[in-house]
């Protein structure tokens, strides 16, 4: 049995929440789902049950945080939380598995606002235990109140590298050194878009400052040359890298350490738009392949909006905003607002958005994924975690004639593990074009298909009987 | 075990104590703490092992994508990112012979 | 426009791969033309069942030959394509479905399939991951898989080393026959050759249609899932008596299941997509024939396009007033029989007389006339 709504929005961060808080304010019934146990998505992370925070500063995002839930919780929207979405059908019905069981949905229209998440370049040693990303240090600090480490190094590029290493400072972590891939002239040639958010630059700044005065070394230009360690990391080797992210000739130094914290932007989760087979194009800015959608956040998919850094890296303030405007434009495809009222609110929502685009881009720019890093990979580095895949196979795959990223997973398996390519499809892509001398967007990007996340069969298939599987007529014989 | 990977920080209340086993061993944990940073912070890094190099694999993304720290609860396998701690739950590692090649 | 061939294939899967093969390898210079990548299609996304348990009955003989095929790719093929041989099951759990099983597994081993019916618990010695319910099953040792993703890199290097000069992201859009042998025409080029196999499964119809031959081919939307890789919970090939199971697990662990269960799409999109509730009942059934299934996971559902002619039995011969063209597709349970059947029709090709009849669609095209014929009238 399906349970309806006039709107479905899958994923509770800043955006789903901001666009199911603007539809159900009009009027619509709107369904809310996400796989964690509160709204939040991963930057406004609630802590996890039973904890709160009783002294220190309470961060803006621990504020935005609250103010979501507590926003949600008073709305009419129904909200189904620790439901993981595994397959959507145009029309549309949504499929999730909850802790009680199966559940179906349907809506005439479904805001997909999936998120981001991290990207790291291999080199020797990223998967060792005790190397975690950058966000992964962010939820471990925000929502369970666990400071990384022992003793740590915080690696990698973009503006979270800062926001991490200033947090694990100021909780009083054992920093030992930050290694951001970038210089500083990287950042001042930022600076003209980063000024236009004086209060998120002031943060950035602050980050720095906070680093400095704890006289914890930042090596600019540097970056993580390989970890080492038998059952999990012990020791991290840095050495220098160029303008463009390839190592270059220069003295290595060696950290001993518990924790590698290290990180190499975002990619844009946009599993909904590429199982509805929803037009996409590849931004390197933006994240990688990111929905082709109008100014409301409509996909090429009749019905399907795709908002937030699901639809592209820009950030949570960007993120809130864009779900405020599909949210709207879902209430006024739903004949809910008045076209005057309508424009009126978008012409406001628009001038906000476009305040952060030289922002967006800025940050875009430092966390891109850089080509020369990619093309300094060992032949024997594995780029695929879950299957084993090396540099050296994909290389190989290339010669043996796979054209695209399905053809590469069919003859060498990267990208068919559990993690579905997530992990590895922005690196493996590059690594495939470069080997065939092609543009980048030629080599395609991994096809959609359910489950969206995997998904225990257990949970799929519930509590049945023989009798109650619908098998079909006998083949022929 | 080993030295632990992650520090409980001051300035918290926490769900009550509660105790964890992982194959058989008892670890100290809140109730509703991520099953993921109770292993990290009690030394516990070493998950799993990769599928076809047997090489040590433990928790990246602690968000439920990268499909590192499978554990094994009740014979199902979990990510241990997205199970909060409850009393008395009793965890199995993937040993690394369980991985076929 | 290129120099004349002595062969185009059309539609590189499986039937077609191997027809170029072994028409390369007897000395005719081959083109293949395939609208996306070798064995990319219904041949590179099948669950790679080898079994004689869900063949149909007129098949099993082809089926055995082309086991035999599949069995020592690593010599014609150079690729052994992950094929394991091993024992097969197919599943009764109810009364109806033991007096099915027992009557087709009969009619099957009246074809020289070595079929034997075993009790509920001998399958279970037979197949320790068995669930308890089993009535009765069907046993066969002529059985196992193949790994079907593999199939692609194995088709292409033979393909290649053969000389076949192959031609992938090319949809061919017109074939005409005229003084100097058959045009098969694409976007940006135009291919002449004095022999022509349309081996492109479910396009075969549109295709046919181009020579104003009309051979109606339903399009199957079949879906299959896998689960990640977990220790060995199962060591046979299992199905059951409707045929609507197929389930085994690789060498590295993965569980792939399948059955022919529907999802939705057409051969003009090209695109097929899974039904949800379908995707359940076929897991379903599955952990409950082998139930420590349910610990593992699901990380990926998919569809692909199955050829079905009105007889369900293959369209493999001479293509009715054309010399020289040939149609081979459509055989039900295709990648199964797939390699026999395209090899005999080679023999055809080449001017010799196949070791067994080919599958001649005059008898097709004589129903659906007749059925044009009453519909017009009625």
């Amino acid at each position: 049995m399906s349970r309806a709504f006039d709107l479905i929005v899958i994923g509770a961060g800043p955006a789903g929440g901001a666009a199911a808080l603007a539809a159900a304010r009009h009027g619509l019934s709107v369904g809310l789902i996400d796989e964690a146990a509160a709204a939040g998505g991963q930057i406004y992370r609630a802590p996890a049950p039973g904890m709160v925070m009783l002294s220190g500063k309470r961060d803006d995002d621990a504020n935005a945080g609250d103010e979501l839930r507590a926003a949600l919780a008073a709305s009419r929207v129904q909200a189904f939380y620790s439901h993981r979405v595994w397959t959507v059908a145009r029309g549309f019905q949504v499929d999730a598995a909850g802790e009680d069981g199966h559940h179906s949905f349907c809506a005439p229209r479904v805001i997909a606002a999936n998120g981001g998440h991290e990207r790291l370049v291999p080199f020797p040693g990223w998967t060792l235990p005790g190397v975690i990303g950058l966000a992964a240090a962010t939820i471990l600090m925000k929502s369970q109140g666990m400071m990384p480490g022992g003793r740590v190094v915080v690696a990698g590029c973009g503006p979270l590298l800062m926001a991490v290493a200033a947090k694990i400072v100021s909780g009083g972590g054992d920093l030992v050194a930050v290694v951001d891939l970038a210089g500083p002239s990287d950042w001042i040639s930022a600076l003209p878009g980063l000024v236009r958010r004086c209060g998120l630059l002031r943060r950035g700044l602050g980050w720095i400052l906070a680093i400095g005065k704890a006289r914890v070394p930042i090596y600019f230009r540097h970056g993580v040359r390989a970890a080492e360690g038998s059952d999990r990391v012990a020791r991290v080797v840095i050495g220098p890298v160029d303008r463009a992210g390839a190592p270059v000739v220069g003295s290595e130094k060696v950290f001993d350490v518990d924790m590698l914290v290290i990180g190499h932007g975002l990619v844009a989760s946009s599993e909904v738009p590429r199982l509805l087979r929803a037009g996409m194009t590849y931004d390197r800015l933006l994240g990688g392949w990111v929905p082709d959608v109008d100014p409301c956040g409509r996909t090429s998919v009749e019905g399907l909006f795709a908002i937030g850094d699901g639809a592209g890296i820009r950030g949570a303030e960007p993120a809130a905003i864009a779900g405020a405007i599909a949210g709207l434009a879902a209430a006024r495809d739903a004949g809910r607002i008045e076209a005057g009222a309508f424009d009126t609110s978008m012409t406001v929502f628009g001038r906000k958005r476009r305040s952060y685009h030289a922002f967006a881009s800025a940050i875009g720019g430092l966390m891109a994924l850089r080509p020369a890093q990619v093309a300094a990979i060992a032949p024997d580095t594995v780029v695929c975690r879950c299957e084993d895949v090396t540099r050296a196979s994909i290389d190989a795959a290339a010669r043996d004639g796979a054209a695209d990223v399905n053809q590469l997973k069919h003859f060498t398996r990267c990208g068919m593990g559990p993690c579905q390519g997530r992990m590895c499809g922005d690196v493996a892509a590059e690594l495939l074009a470069r080997a065939r001398s092609v543009p980048r967007q030629s080599v395609g990007y991994w096809t959609g298909r359910p489950p969206l996340r995997p998904l225990p069969l257990q949970d799929l298939v519930g509590t049945f009987s023989y009798s109650d599987i619908p098998i079909p007529s006998p083949a022929p014989l | 075990m080993s030295a632990p990977a992650a520090t409980r920080l001051f300035g918290w209340q926490r769900g009550r104590p509660v105790r964890v086993a992982v194959d058989g061993v008892p670890l100290f944990a809140h109730e509703g703490e991520m099953l993921a940073a109770v292993l990290l912070a009690a030394g516990v890094v070493r998950l799993r092992s990769s599928p076809l190099d047997h090489a040590p694999r433990g928790a990246f993304c602690l968000m439920g994508l990268c499909q590192e720290c499978l554990v094994r609860i009740d014979g199902v396998t979990r990510q241990a990112c997205l199970v909060p701690v409850l009393d008395g739950l009793k965890v199995q590692l993937v040993a690394p012979y369980e991985q076929t090649p | 426009m290129s120099e004349p061939f002595d062969l185009i294939v059309v539609g590189g899967g499986v039937h077609g791969a191997t027809v170029a093969l072994f028409a390369a390898r007897g000395g005719l210079r081959v083109a293949l033309i395939e609208r996306d990548q070798i064995c990319r299609g219904a041949s590179g996304v099948n669950a790679g069942t080898l079994t004689m348990q869900m063949t149909r009955v007129a098949l099993i003989p082809y089926a055995l030959q082309a086991h035999a095929m599949w069995a020592s790719a690593q010599n014609w093929l150079g690729h052994d394509v992950g094929v394991v041989v091993c024992d097969g099951l197919s599943l009764a759990f109810t009364e109806a479905e033991e007096e099915l099983l027992t009557f087709r597994a009969g009619k099957r081993r009246d074809a020289g399939a070595p079929i034997s019916l075993v009790s509920g618990k001998r399958a279970q010695e037979i197949e320790p991951g068995l669930c308890d319910d089993v009535r009765v099953a069907g046993w066969c040792r002529v059985d196992g898989f193949a790994n079907a993703y593999l199939t692609g890199l194995a088709y292409r290097r033979a393909l290649v080393s053969a000389g076949v000069v192959l031609h992938e992201q090319q949809v061919v859009i017109g074939i005409d026959s005229g003084a100097m042998g058959y045009r098969v025409l694409t976007k940006n080029r135009v291919f002449i050759a004095r022999r022509l196999v349309v081996a492109s499964g479910v396009w075969i119809e549109p295709m046919l249609a181009w020579l104003g031959v009309h051979l109606p081919i339903k399009v199957l939307i079949n879906q299959l899932s896998v689960t990640e890789r977990i220790a060995p919970v199962m060591r046979t090939q299992v199905g059951i008596a409707s045929g609507l199971l197929s389930l085994k697990q690789y060498s590295h662990g993965t569980v792939v299941i399948g059955g022919g269960w529907q999802g939705k799409g057409d051969r003009t999109s090209g695109q097929g997509d899974i039904v949800a509730g379908n995707v359940v009942g076929n897991i379903r059934l599955a952990c409950h024939a082998i139930p420590a299934l349910r610990r593992a996971r699901l990380t990926r559902s998919w569809t692909g396009f199955e050829a079905e002619t009105a007889d369900a039995l293959p369209a493999a011969g001479a293509i009715p007033g054309f010399p020289d063209a040939y149609v081979c597709g459509s055989v039900h349970s295709g990648y199964t029989s797939g390699p026999y059947i395209a090899k005999l029709l080679v023999e055809r090709i080449l001017g010799r007389e196949p070791e067994m009849p080919l599958f001649p669609i005059d008898r097709l095209l004589a129903s659906a006339a007749e059925t044009k014929r009453k519909e017009s009238a009625t």
